[in-house]
Parts: C-alpha cells; structure tokens; sequence
C-alpha cells in the first residue's frame, strides 16, 4: 500500500497488420496495469503483410512476449532461416550467403578475414563461405538449434520465415488474450487538442469514438496520423534506394524439393527477386523500380520466374522509400510502415517495427504527459536505426559490376551517401570496417556482402602474412573440416521441423 | 587481387613509462619482425597514465592477450585485487554505495534495489540495499582467482588490479627485452618533419636521428612528438571538469582490503588506494579550496602535488604519429580511467595497426573511435561532479548532451544509456549513478519478477560465494609461497 494510484495510459492502435498487433500486444503484456489498448481495425483495408522474412531479434520478441515458439512457429507454418542467398548481385552469375554467423575467429586480435584474404591470394583457399558455419548448414539444408557455449556450435543465430498474413492474426489472439480491446471500424475523422495539436480521438465510420492519450500509428503506407493528420516530413531516401514495388506471387512447394533454411534473394534487371520458403508453401516476390520497368512487365517476370505453380495471380505493392523526419510527434508514434520504409533486401521491416515498439516501452510517458526530452530520444534512436539500415542496403546496389541494364548502371554509378562512401573506402583501401556496437549489421554482415559481391580490398593487414602459408591453410582446413562435420550431424531441415511438430503434438 | 599491406619496419615509442613500455610489447607481439625502440625520454611527473596504479578489468584481458601472468605481477610487482570501489558521501552526509564490476542482477533490478531501499538522497536514513557478491566478498576480506574457464561461485566476480607501478615497469621491462625491443635513453633534442605531416626521424642527446614508420607518443602530457606537428590542435575540457590541482601522498601502511575508497569532502575528493606495497591518498581539490586545508584532508604526508590542465587532442593521431596516455587526454584519476583509456587505445592501435603507408582513412576512423573513448571517459568523470553532493564545492559545469540526457534519464525513468566505445558497461554505469547519489526513476516496465524473488536469487548467489571463497590474505600467502617454491 502507500503508492500512488496508477491511472493507466490509454493507448489506441490504428491498423490492425504485423506492426499494429506487435505493439498492441507488446505494450499489453510488458506494461501491464499502466496502459490500456484499444486496436482499430478494418477488414476492408488489406494487409500489406510485409516481412515473410525475419532477422534473429525476432526471437527476442516473441520469448519477451512469453510465447511458445514452436506453438509460434505452427501457427504461421514457419521454417527456420540462416541467412539469404544473394545471386547474381556482384555480377551475373555470382552468389553468397550473408549468414547470421561468423566467418572464422579473430587470431591474435586480428580479424579472420585478413588470413583468409591473404591465402585466397595465394589461391589456398576456398570461398569465405566454407569457414561459417551458418552458411555450410544452409547450403546442405540443415539445422539444429545454436549452442549457448562458445564452441563452433554457438557461432551462428538464426531467424523464421513465416506467413506473414498469419502473423499478424497470431499476435491478435495473443494480444486479445492479453487485454487488448479490438475494434472493427473505419477511421473517418480525427479529433485534435486546438491548443497543443495532440491527437484526442479517432471518429469511427458507425459513430462511435476512440478516446487516447497515445496513438501508435499502424496504418500503413497511408500513415494516418503521423503523416496525413500531423503531416510530419518525409525524408525520401529514392534516389539511393529506387525500388519502389514489389509484384507478389505465393506458389506451391515444388514436389521432392529440399526445403531451404535460408531466404534467397536474386538479382533481377530492374531490381530483385525473393524465395521463401514457408512450410506449406513458397513466397516470391519482384521487388523493383516502376523507373526502369512497368507492373505488368514486373508481372511476368514474376510468373516466369517464380519456384513452384502459382496460388494466386501476381498483385502488386506499392510503396516509397524514406522516413519521417521524426517517428514521434506530439502524441503520435508510427510504427512500422507509417514511420518509414525500407525495402526488404535483408528483412529488416519487422525489426524496424520491433525496434521502435522496444523504445516506446522503454520511453513510455507514465507520469501524466508526455516529456519532449523522451520523445527526443526515441526520434535519435530510431534515427540511428534507419540510418545504419540504410547504408548496409545500399552497399547491395552499389557494391557491382553490373552494367546489363539501365537500373544496374544507375545503382552502380551513383552518388551514395557520404557515410557509406567513407565506409566502403576505408574498406576498398584497406579491409577494415567501419565499428559500432549499437544498431544493426555488424562487421561480419559487412564483409560477407563485400567479399560475396567481389568487392575484394586492394590490401589487407601485414600481420596475415607473417605465419607461413601452409599454417594458416592447415588452421583453415581444419575449421572446414569441423564444419562440414557438425554440418552431417545436423539434422535435415524439414525433418528438425517434423520432429518438432510432432514433440508439439505429444506435449499438447 | 588483395595484397598484404608492407608492414611497419621501425617503430618508435617515446616514453619508457609503464605504457610506453606496454605499448612496445603489444607493438612487438603484433609484429615480431618489426624493430621496436623505446625512447627513455623523461616523461612529466604529471603523466597519470604512468604514474597509475592500478587499471580496470579490461587490462586483465590485455594483459592476458600479451603474455603477461597475472601471477607474475602477484609475485614480482605486489599486484593486489579490487572487486568494489566505494563512494563515500556522493549522495549527501552518510550515504555510501559500492560499485563492482559485476553486480550478480539486472542493471534494472539494482536501480529499483537502490529505490526501494535506499541509495540516493535518502540513503543514510533507510536500510541499505541488498548487496552484490563482489560486495559481500569485498566486506568479509574473502576471495581467490579462478583459472579461465572453471566454473563456480567466483567465476563471475570480475576485479581489477593494482600493483607497483616501478616494479610493475621493470617486470614489462624484462618481458620487453625478452622480444627483443630495444631502449634509447636520452632527452630529446629535435624533430624532423617528413613533409607529410608527420615526423621523419627524432634526435636524443647522444643519438644519430632515429627515423621510424610510426611514432607512438606515450611521453605524458607534454605530447612531446605529437605537439611538434602543424596540425596538433587541443580541445579544453577546463569548463567541463573542475579540478586543477592533485596532491599524492606517500605510501603509508600496506593495507590488502578488496576495496578502494572515493569520498567526497568539503575540498574535493580523496581517493584511498590499498595495496601490498601502502595505502596512496590522492587528493583532487575542489576550485576555491585552499592548498593548506586540502594538505590536512590528505591525511597522510604529501609526496608530490601538481596542476591539472584536462583537456585532449582533437586528432590523437597525426601523420605517422599517435599518442596514447596522458599525450591524448588529461583527466583526474577520480575513477581509474586513466590507464584503462590508455590501454584501450593501444588495444585499439593494434586492431587497427597501420602499414608502412599509413592510410588517411584508417587515421579517421582511429581517431573517431579513439575521441569517442576519450569523451565517454570526460562525461564519466562529469558524472561525479554533478553528483547531488559534489556540486556544492565543484560549482557548475558546463556539461554534454550525452551527460545530460543521461542524468535526465536515469532520474525521471531509471534508464541508462549505451554509449559506444564507453569505459563502463551499462551495468557498471548504473552502478556507478546508484554510488554517485543520483536516485533513480521508476521505468514504465518494473521487472515482472518480483523484488523478493531476485533478492533472494542475489542472497543465495552471496551466500555460495561466501562459503566458496577462501580468505584473501590466505590465499594471496598461499599463492606467493607457490611461487616461491617454483
């Protein structure tokens, strides 16, 4: 007793996708007794549905959220994934893995791949690829679960593939459970405080009125609040990042095929193409630039090109790369779509979304009203988030040789921003990278896209070439060999997923 | 195709100080084929970084990266553990808290522990928060080093250490000449310039000029390479951190405690090293203090008194010259940093050792993150300063945003905030702010674990380390009579 009453935050969530369930149901199991949140939704209005593709973080969440992965991972029919395969991106016939793992270990400080940099030199090595583990697992189409030690076993992490459309609906029964207050409706006005400009209340279609002290904006790319009602700026990032659809098309699994842990990304004339492979079936997708290739042309590509026989007709996204200048303004937070976009090269919308609900919750105004100093820094975080996001994205574009169409040659020769060229030049000069801790994508991201596009540094450290060849090959022989046996006593990656569902099954 | 870059054939570190000397094994190691020469210049009296004794736990791990035993500095450089520091007075009259380098909780669940139980302001009047196993190990003169990788009661309890700095020297000394660097005494007379902007070769008495591919200046505040160059410029921290005198003592008694000391008096702070080889009082005096006054607050006999000019290079690394130590940045030993910064440096130095051509790129990015170190540790040290009972005597300062939104933070929300290439971990700073006085405020998210449960998982956590750990006098006897005998 003795403390004061709490009186909750009433929280409205507009837009009921992956990003408005993830911070419904986040917000209602991490600060229980200190919000309540109501979720509008329409059935009218379609998903998007981004992200079959996930990063690691998304463990993080889920396990936060109490939730049962494999119950989880039934429910969206997910697969696990180690990385993506990128073909054809550093020149035509090219392709690697950026694993969520390492490349070998630093020896005496110095990192790992300077040896391996040094004896491909000498033509001793094989592709840096050979020396993680994540990348062998994937290319046999294996997995097992990492090790919490600091053997070989714990040097890689992994991520789901998943149904997106399924997703969203699991986090809303888990969010319903939860306390969250659904609503079915059509948002047709905005109620706003005359002398602050705060959001108050959103009017629904059938007359009734949501009532909040704090929005979370989850419409989408049409960004409701932030960015039609608040009309905060945006800051398009275009002419660096110039896809600007996606032609989606869901396939059956091909009969008698591996079911790949890895999401593949393949370069196309005017853009890319994605495989993932989700337990009952194949998600592909043509993400492209409208600049250099019409729908209806990204259409065929996609039913030409797509792995196995189409579910649906190919429909098309829409969207814009950019973000809003600030993410939180007055009482209104954007989450996901309706802050910012940026493409899904390495799926990184449902960790921009994670991210951002993690900060609030963090940043949660529970004295009353909200302190501009917390709105600040939730702004400078998700900042440093889009920002780091960025440059890695780029680097896939701008890090090749292609020259076969208009859209390669425009990625390839254009100005980027000044952050990446210092980085790509510290790297281009001398194999190093640039460091940070906090964010995303660290150096083992960045060299697996360098060296995997052919981006190969015009000089390495002297210290890999102070042992003898021959030693540093026998040390890489034997990490290979390490590898490809912890690989064989992996299990297949279908299998792992069978004998999981069916533990699932003998536990319920 | 790739290359190997040319390696750095010649390597000359000015200043034969504890770091200078350091700096030279760690160069040494790094490239064995490389000629590594140390000059003896003389090195000011006020270079901190060589006159420290002690360091933080990240020197352990150097030290382990290079080859140098820890059992060795217990045996021939009086090296003695620390698991806490313990701020004294902070907060107000009364109030103390330890910081350990491991807490055995959540950085959360210590701030709510300092809350509901005291620390802050109100400290001295409540009951004290429950305590960390480096604390209770700390209070009850108990512990022993683990070997790496053997599991146990202890082996999450991380220390630092403190030794004799002369003794310590001359134990790098023979390990240096061991690897075969070389040693120039003499006072350096001259730099030539290579045109570049950077140093060609240096002249000492007695000496031909010396050329070199890379400088490494360890020669204490003076920056005596660095500061010859056009581009050399300063950046003042006077309006940041408030104390322009220290005063040192004499050792007084050996004293093996687990624990050093920082109280906050009415003219500035003390800071009481234990150790094998004394107990050394420093003094950091607080503007508008008088020098006779501050002399009885030492309370012991003063060895050495000097100014304080803090302040760093804006680029620590110029042309072929880098400097480390006292030569980039100059702080008051308040919190231990002085070594640590600059053994983080030359850790970094050697993640990012140049070649024959030094890169203008990689020079960036050094001093990027090396300026990120050095102003982690200012913001560190302003903490102190800004303490609710510090202010009194250490009058405003002029602080960061970074100082600032972490005060602002911590106080309305309870949260700390990373900070890249910071001395502290998250956890060691929330420590730290729980010390310092500053009361933290409640996050939106309290644990859903209940307090009982993760004072009870903290109690059960002392209570094994206790039973676990020998006496640490015993043990460090035992240990010496080893070594002894072997």
């Amino acid at each position: 007793m003795g403390e004061h009453e709490i009186k909750p935050v009433r929280v409205v969530v507009l837009g009921g996708g992956t990003a408005g369930w993830m911070s419904a149901a986040g917000i209602a199991a991490l600060l229980p007794g200190l919000a309540t949140v109501d979720l509008v939704e329409s059935e009218d209005i379609g998903i998007v549905g981004v992200g079959e593709a996930t990063l690691p973080h998304i463990r993080g969440y889920v396990e936060r959220l109490g939730i049962d992965e494999a119950a989880f991972m039934k429910a969206t029919h997910a697969t696990y994934k180690l990385g993506i395969d990128f073909r054809d991106f550093g020149s035509i016939g090219t392709s690697y893995i950026h694993p969520f793992g390492s490349f070998g270990e630093s020896v005496a400080g110095l990192g790992f791949h300077h040896y391996w940099l040094e004896l491909a030199r000498q033509g001793l090595a094989g592709p840096i690829g050979d020396y993680s583990l994540a990348v062998a697992a994937a290319q046999a189409n294996r997995f097992t679960p990492p090790l919490h030690d600091s053997s070989l076993a714990s040097t890689y992490g992994y991520a789901y593939q998943f149904d997106a459309t399924l997703f969203g609906p699991f986090m809303r029964d888990h969010g319903v459970k939860l306390g969250v207050t659904r609503h079915e409706g059509l948002v047709t006005a905005v109620e706003r405080d005359v002398e602050n400009g705060n959001v108050t209340a959103l009017l629904l279609s059938d007359g009734r009125r949501l009532d909040g002290d704090l929005f979370i904006d989850c419409s989408g790319f049409r960004s409701l609040l932030l960015g039609q009602e608040l009309e905060e700026d945006w800051e398009d990032w275009s002419q660096w990042l110039p896809c600007d659809r996606a032609a989606v098309m869901p396939c059956s699994h091909k009969k008698g095929m591996p079911l790949k842990p890895y999401t593949t990304a393949s370069a196309m004339p005017a853009g890319w193409r994605w495989e993932i492979p989700l337990q009952h079936r194949m998600g592909n997708g043509y993400v492209f630039s409208s600049r250099f290739l019409d729908e209806d042309a990204a259409c065929a590509e996609i039913e030409a090109n797509a792995c196995g026989e189409p579910l649906a007709d190919p429909r098309i996204l829409r969207f814009r790369t950019g973000r809003r200048r600030r993410s939180w303004s007055h009482n209104v937070i954007g989450v996901g779509l309706s802050s910012g976009f940026l493409e899904p090269l390495e799926s990184t919308s449902i960790y921009l979304a994670q991210m951002a609900i993690t900060y609030l919750i963090e940043l949660f105004p529970t004295d009353g009203g909200i302190d501009a100093r917390d709105r600040d820094e939730f702004n400078r975080l998700v900042d440093m988030e889009y920002d780091r996001v960025r440059d890695f994205l780029i680097l896939h574009y701008h890090a090749t040789t292609r020259d076969d169409s208009e859209f390669w040659n425009h990625v390839r020769t254009m100005k980027v921003p000044d952050s990446l060229a210092a980085k790509m030049d510290l790297w281009r000069r001398t194999g190093r990278v640039e460091k940070y801790a906090d964010g995303l994508f660290y150096d083992a991201s960045w060299i697996a896209v360098y060296l995997g596009q052919g981006w190969v540094p015009e000089t390495h450290d002297s210290r890999a070439a102070i042992p003898p060849p021959e030693q540093i090959k026998r040390a890489l022989d034997r990490l290979r060999e390490a590898i490809t046996q912890q690989v064989l006593a992996m299990p297949d990656h279908r299998q792992f997923l069978e004998s999981e569902a069916a533990r699932l099954a003998e536990a319920a | 195709m790739t290359e190997p870059r040319e390696a750095l054939r010649r390597i000359v570190i000015a200043g034969a100080g504890q770091l200078g000397v350091l700096a030279a094994i760690a160069l040494k190691r790094a490239l064995p084929s490389a000629e590594v020469v140390v000059l003896g210049i003389p090195i000011d009296p006020g270079a901190l970084a060589d006159r420290a004794a002690t360091a933080l736990p990240f020197t352990n791990r150097l030290h382990d990266r290079l080859g140098i035993d820890e059992l060795a500095l217990v045996a021939k450089a009086g090296a003695s553990h620390r698991l806490i520091t313990r701020y004294v007075g902070w907060g107000g009259p009364g109030q103390q808290a330890a910081v350990p380098y491991s807490t055995g909780t959540e950085p959360a669940m210590a701030s709510r522990f300092a809350r509901e139980w005291g620390g802050g302001r109100q400290g001295a009047s409540m009951v004290a928060s429950p305590t960390s196993p480096a604390q209770a190990l700390a209070e009850a003169g108990r512990f022993a080093v683990i070997p790496p990788g053997e599991a146990g009661p202890l082996a999450e309890i991380d220390y630092a250490l403190r030794w004799n700095p002369q003794a310590y020297r001359d134990l790098l000394i023979a390990i240096a000449q061991q690897l075969g660097v070389s040693y120039l005494p003499g006072n350096l007379l001259g730099v030539e310039p290579d045109g570049h902007g950077g140093i060609a070769s240096v002249s000492l008495t007695g000496t031909e000029p010396i050329a070199a591919d890379l400088f490494v200046d360890c020669s204490g505040p003076s920056a005596a390479l660095l500061s010859t160059l056009p581009d050399f410029e300063t950046l003042d921290w006077s309006n940041n951190l408030p104390v322009r005198k220290l005063i040192l003592s004499r050792p007084g008694r050996p004293l093996v405690a687990l624990e050093d000391r920082v109280t906050l008096l009415p003219e500035g702070w003390r800071y009481e090293l234990a150790g094998r080889d004394g107990l050394q009082v420093t003094l950091g005096i607080a503007p508008g203090a008088a020098e006779e006054v501050a002399l009885r607050a030492l309370g012991a006999p003063p060895l050495i008194a000097f100014d304080l000019e803090p302040g760093r290079c804006i680029d620590p690394w110029i042309g072929n010259v880098l400097a480390l130590g006292d030569a980039s940045a100059r702080f008051e030993p308040v919190a231990a940093l002085n070594l640590d910064l600059a053994h983080r440096q030359l850790d970094l130095l050697i993640e990012m050792l140049p070649g024959r051509r030094i890169e203008p790129l990689e020079r960036i990015e050094y001093n990027r993150r090396a300026s990120l170190m050095m102003d982690a540790v200012r913001d560190t040290l302003a903490l102190h300063y800004i303490a609710p009972a510090a202010a009194v005597q250490f009058g405003p300062i002029a602080l960061s945003d970074d100082v600032e939104r972490l005060r602002d933070q911590y106080e309305r929300r309870g949260r700390t905030i990373f900070r890249e290439e910071a001395p502290f971990s998250n956890s060691v700073m929330t420590n730290l702010l729980i010390a310092l006085g500053f009361c933290p405020g409640v996050p939106p998210q309290e644990k859903t674990q209940n307090t009982q449960a993760a004072v009870s998982a903290l109690n059960a956590k002392v209570q094994s380390a206790l039973a676990f750990a020998p006496q640490y006098t015993s043990w460090l006897e035992g240990v010496l009579a080893n070594l002894a005998r072997a």
